[in-house]
């Protein structure tokens, strides 16, 4: 049965990148335990709207855990206290009546705040634009088993691959590093032979962009490992920077 | 109006060759001069704005997500049909043609889904070439595994993430073109208007969500890739932002609407636990493989599944379907999963759920093979729902999942306005009127990577690039409607909010144009629905104003044409006097249950044409002439 | 030349360089302490002027310690100005921190160890020039600190620390520091392979754990001298 609870907010509100910011504090009286963290949000902003205060902005869309639009930080850590969960699929059964929960956006300087708990990530995708691809144009492919690949490179490869672009690795990050979105990228690429010809250019370039979009150097926290919702694994950095030490001497240019 | 569906000549299997052996040609020095807007990045609009831009046209894309990357085609979870026959069990593009076209209920062009089927197999070059890394065997070679309404296995899969990883593919080609200059990246927009010049599509007009300023792009030729409108449903597998504003706004400038009432429920999702519910989770079909469906045999019965013994179960679809069992397509599945919920055998606490029984399974094979094969979706299902499916049965529940009709195209997926394309879910071509499982992600990716570069081109060698700006009266005049409508929005002030209209609209779509419909409750709620969008018009309350970040803002948009809409698909329901596919029809059933379908009547698309007046649609068919295949009766008993 | 010169200065300039040079600087560092603990332990050798003789024999070695010396400067400048640039980095990539803020568990690496690297790192710096200044360049044998050693006049350094750690300060500063250090070491030696790409899932735990052994393994080989000549009264 679906328990109901009142669940007490603290929430970071900003108008716009250069407005203050506060946190303020929300009541949810009619929360229950079946609800998934945003749809307590969704419940609080029926109420806000009611009352004629501007709801809170959040970015979500798929609530499935797939799409990596959502992502705010939850009692101090990001997508919450669940292991492996975004928030859209962190359920309210985990808290308590009463309990007090503190929300605030993603925080780097990369990362500037839209408003509220939206922030945009656009320098992530800048960074996947440096060279997180392989350039094959449509249409010049050759048959899909022409080069066979090892089941174990290709695992390897969809583990690194199932990044969702949430941002959390991000925002745990002691040091803002995005070390393990470039590395999950470029280690997903290096298993697999299609990825091969431009691993050089590829590290080396998306390297370069992730230090000048103002991301943090890695200090080897490994929290975005624990918080990463696929769970991937810092080895992708390891990866990276072997990839990129092998590139740069190897004669890439940099 | 007489629609020309522009299928070319020729036996059906060279009809693909012939037209490209005589479309015209841009001249590759004069691609650059043109510039094509495409709206929508999920995998028909990202795979068409990478080609377009590897071929040399200005591509400018748009998504209303923060990055192209969000697009809903990443939730697919199953996998994508192709004709590859690696497994040697006999699949050629004919058989992939003909289950495809038969699993829409021959309410498919036959040139269309033949074409899809022809181009199946080099989208899975493309994609592994491209680094996505499908399932493999231990040899290294693609694996492949089989899915509902085939005989042979020619799914390829990337676990359960396909979706994703064929989403990230198109998106990294786009990247490269961004890197490249070739496509200026428009994130964070909302189409709000097409621009039609002189008779063809020249612009649109987009909000920034971010400033909430209204823009106007102009191009020469626009593709819309805007995805499909299960929202309508308020409660779906969709996306919260996926809408049919884009579609809808072309509709009102003249683009015909194909098909409406073709939405289809998917039987395996996680059931609606409360008000509150904000969306729903689907759960992969494969799941029926080992899984039996079934409800107790009392009314009401208010026992735990643990304590109802097996002569007090009823395992309806084994009973109804002896030989397909658990295993019957989509739309069977959920229409007889609603036949026993309306008897009052549903389980929950809703009593809207039937169970979905791993025992047996477990029993047999061991909780260490069904775990193999379904660990993720049962932790995802644990994480939902908070129960264990290895101990207690899963409770299941169709849900809205897809929509087969979309805008009219024609073969070149042009709609009826030229210069205007729409691709992939967006349109209606392909699934006829109910998909078979793993073809939405081949028809997303052939529209975008095989099909629009050769049919686009030949639009455009007919006619001068950039001969027209963003100054004209037509982008003036789109640009003052979308201000006034959000205005207008905005000046109500009443005292319900759009999740409430949103909830009550999908309220009613579902009860009457939902799984299964009849004449006198579709004629029921056109009123309704006119009643709820009066209201809406009057009571309807908007936070904010329009010159910042503002998602009830957005969503007020899209449900006021969620709200038209509606009534489009109850009035196309209401027309089509079968059963067929998705559609169901009470009055048309065999004395078993089953749909009934009227070739001699119905073997159109239903084509709608905007007349100034939501209500009063006007309709045109397109005709359907089966030259190749012969239309039969699906029977899965 | 010149131009791989440019090169070798771009990479390492660069996020990946930066970590691969602390860790590489760091793990010299690693083995040039251990080295200096074990011959520290000498002092609990049977033969009373094992401690005087191992000093003695570096000292003896001339320009060749002079390189050693160098190249320890190098390590030591180097590690430092890249962790300073590390941190202060790190500052600049988050201006407004968090108001809540903790640790998701494992597989975090995340401790206390881990969050206050600048801060062990620079009291080990300012603890490194006294250590220098009150030993290496401390009293010496124009001082009187003289010993015979096999028929050879050396320096009694043996002497000058059994002094110092007779006071408190030494006796018990010295060990604090020494807790640092392994603090420091208990992310850094693990953190340091991670950097240099040498670590993978299944390895991760293992050598997270032997670093830390390491680590409070040095720290003991530390400790334990100025606590024995202070608590024993420095009568060996």
């Amino acid at each position: 049965m679906a328990d109901r609870m009142t669940i007490h907010l603290k929430i970071w509100r900003q108008e716009g990148p250069d407005a203050p910011g506060r946190f303020e504090r929300y009541t949810v009286e009619d929360a229950n335990s079946h609800m998934s963290f945003l749809e307590l949000l969704d419940v609080l902003n029926e109420q806000l709207i009611r009352e004629g205060t501007d709801p809170v902005e959040f970015d979500h869309d798929c609530r499935e855990g797939i799409c990596g639009s959502c992502g705010v930080v939850i009692d101090g850590i990001a997508h919450g206290p669940q292991r492996r969960t975004s928030a859209c699929q962190l359920h309210m059964r985990h808290y308590a009546d009463g309990d007090t929960i503190v929300v605030e956006p993603w925080r780097a300087k990369a990362f500037p705040i839209v408003r509220d708990l939206v922030v945009d990530r656009a320098a992530m995708d800048r960074i996947v634009e440096a060279g997180g691809y392989v350039s094959v144009d449509t249409g010049g492919a050759p048959d899909a088993n022409a080069i066979p690949v090892p089941k174990v490179s290709s695992d390897e490869a969809f583990d690194y691959a199932a990044c969702i672009g949430c941002g959390a690795c991000i925002a745990a990050c002691p040091n803002s590093s995005a070390s393990l979105f470039t590395g999950a990228k470029i280690a997903h690429l290096a298993a697999l032979p299609q990825g091969h010809p431009e691993r050089a250019r590829r590290v080396v370039r998306m390297v370069e962009k992730m230090e000048a979009e103002g991301f943090g150097d890695c200090s080897n926290h490994a929290e975005c490992e624990a918080v990463c919702p696929k769970g991937i694994s810092i080895s992708a950095i390891a990866t990276m920077r072997r990839e990129y030490m092998k590139a740069a001497f190897a004669g890439q240019d940099v | 109006m007489i629609l020309d569906s522009k299928v070319p000549a020729g036996p059906l299997q060279e009809k693909w060759d012939n037209y490209k052996n005589s479309v015209a040609l841009v001249n590759p020095a004069n691609k650059r001069k043109y510039t094509v807007l495409v709206v929508g990045t999920g995998l028909a609009g990202g795979s068409a704005a990478a080609s377009l831009a590897e071929l040399g046209y200005n591509v400018k894309s748009f998504c209303i997500q923060d990055s192209a990357r969000r697009a809903h085609s990443i939730a697919a979870q199953g996998g994508i049909n192709a004709a590859k026959n690696y497994p040697n069990d006999g699949d050629t593009v004919w058989r992939l043609f003909y289950d495809t076209i038969k699993g829409g209920d021959y309410r498919a062009r036959e040139a269309n889904v033949y074409r899809l089927a022809q181009i199946s197999n080099s989208i899975i070059d493309q994609c592994v070439a491209q680094g996505v890394p499908f399932a493999r065997e231990y040899g290294g070679l693609l694996d492949n595994r089989s899915f509902g309404g085939a005989q042979v296995s020619r799914t390829f899969y990337s676990r359960g993430q396909t979706g994703q990883q064929l989403l990230l593919g198109a998106y990294q080609a786009m990247a490269r073109q961004i890197d490249a200059g070739k496509i200026e990246m428009m994130p964070r927009r909302e189409m709000l208007d097409l621009v039609v010049v002189d008779g063809r599509a020249r612009g649109i007009i987009t909000r920034n969500l971010v400033t909430g300023e209204l823009e106007r792009h102009v191009g020469d030729a626009v593709l819309l890739s805007t995805g499909g409108y299960g929202n309508v449903y308020y409660l779906s597998t969709n996306a919260k932002n996926s809408n049919v504003t884009a579609a809808w706004r072309c509709h009102k400038r003249g683009a015909h609407f194909a098909n409406p009432c073709f939405t289809q429920i998917h039987p395996t999702c996680i059931p609606v636990s409360g008000d509150y519910q904000s969306k729903l989770t689907l759960m992969s079909e494969s799941l029926r493989n080992d899984g039996r469906v079934w409800v107790p045999k009392e009314t009401g019965d208010p026992r735990p599944p643990s304590e109802i013994p097996e002569d007090e179960r009823d395992y309806y679809l084994e009973r109804r379907y002896p030989s397909f069992g658990n295993l019957v397509p989509r739309d069977v599945a959920s229409r007889a999963a609603k036949a026993v919920t309306d008897q009052g055998r549903g389980v929950g606490e809703t009593g809207l759920a039937v169970y979905l029984d791993f025992r047996d399974a477990i029993n047999r094979l061991g909780k260490n093979v069904i775990e193999e094969r379904y660990g993720n979706l049962f932790e995802m299902y644990e994480r939902i729902t908070g129960e264990d499916p290895y101990q207690v049965p899963m409770s299941i529940f169709p849900a809205v999942h897809y929509t087969m009709g979309g805008l009219w195209v024609d073969y070149e997926l042009m709609s009826n306005i030229l210069g205007l394309f729409v691709l992939g879910e967006a349109n209606f071509s392909d699934h006829g009127a109910n998909r078979l499982g793993a073809s939405a992600l081949m028809q997303g990716l052939a529209d975008g990577y095989f099909v629009i570069p050769y049919t686009l081109g030949g639009y455009l060698a007919g006619m001068d690039a950039g001969d027209t700006d963003t100054n004209t009266a037509e982008f003036a005049q789109a640009e003052d409607e979308s201000r006034a409508r959000i205005d207008k929005l905005l000046s109500v002030q009443g005292d319900k909010t759009v999740t409430e209209f949103h909830r009550e609209l999908g309220r009613l779509v579902w009860d009457h144009v939902g799984m299964s419909r009849t004449k006198e409750g579709l004629q029921g709620v056109l009123s309704e629905i006119q009643r709820l969008r009066e209201e809406f018009w009057e009571n309807v309350r908007i936070p904010g104003t329009p010159d910042t970040f503002n998602k009830n803002l957005e969503f007020a948009g899209r449900v006021a044409d969620f709200m038209e809409l509606a009534e489009l698909m109850a009035l196309d329901a209401i027309d089509r006097d079968e059963s067929c596919g998705a559609h169901f029809r009470e009055e048309y059933q065999s004395p078993e249950g089953e749909a009934l379908r009227n070739d001699d009547d119905y073997a159109y698309v239903a084509s709608w044409e905007y007349t100034g007046e939501v209500s009063k649609p006007k309709l045109h068919k397109e005709e359907l002439e089966f030259e190749n295949v012969k239309l039969t009766t699906r029977s899965y008993k | 030349m010149g131009d791989y010169g440019r090169k070798v200065k771009v990479i390492f300039s660069s996020p990946i360089g930066r970590k691969v040079l602390t860790g590489i600087t760091g793990l010299g560092l690693t083995v040039f302490v251990i080295g200096h603990m074990l011959g520290n332990l000498t002092y609990f050798s049977s033969d009373p002027n094992a401690y005087n003789s191992y000093s003695h024999t570096l000292i003896s070695l001339g320009p060749l310690l002079y390189i050693v010396e160098l190249g320890l400067l190098a390590f030591v400048i180097v590690h430092i100005v890249l962790g300073v640039k590390i941190y202060l980095g790190k500052k600049a990539a988050r201006p407004v921190d968090y108001a809540e803020y903790k640790s998701a568990g494992e597989p975090s690496r995340q401790s206390s160890s881990s969050r206050t690297m600048i801060v062990t790192g620079l009291i080990l710096m300012v603890f490194l020039v006294f250590h220098i200044l009150s030993f290496k360049y401390g009293p010496g044998m124009a001082e009187g600190y003289v010993v015979m050693v096999d028929g050879e006049e050396i320096r009694d350094l043996k002497r000058l620390m059994e002094e110092k750690f007779q006071h408190p300060l030494y006796a018990f500063g010295y060990p604090a520091v020494m807790l640092l250090l392994a603090f420091h070491l208990r992310h850094g030696i693990w953190s340091a392979l991670q950097s240099l790409g040498a670590m993978t899932p299944r390895l991760t735990p293992l050598i997270y754990t032997l670093g830390g052994v390491l680590a409070a393994l040095i720290a003991l080989g530390f400790l334990v001298l100025p606590l024995w000549i202070f608590f024993s009264g420095g009568a060996s």
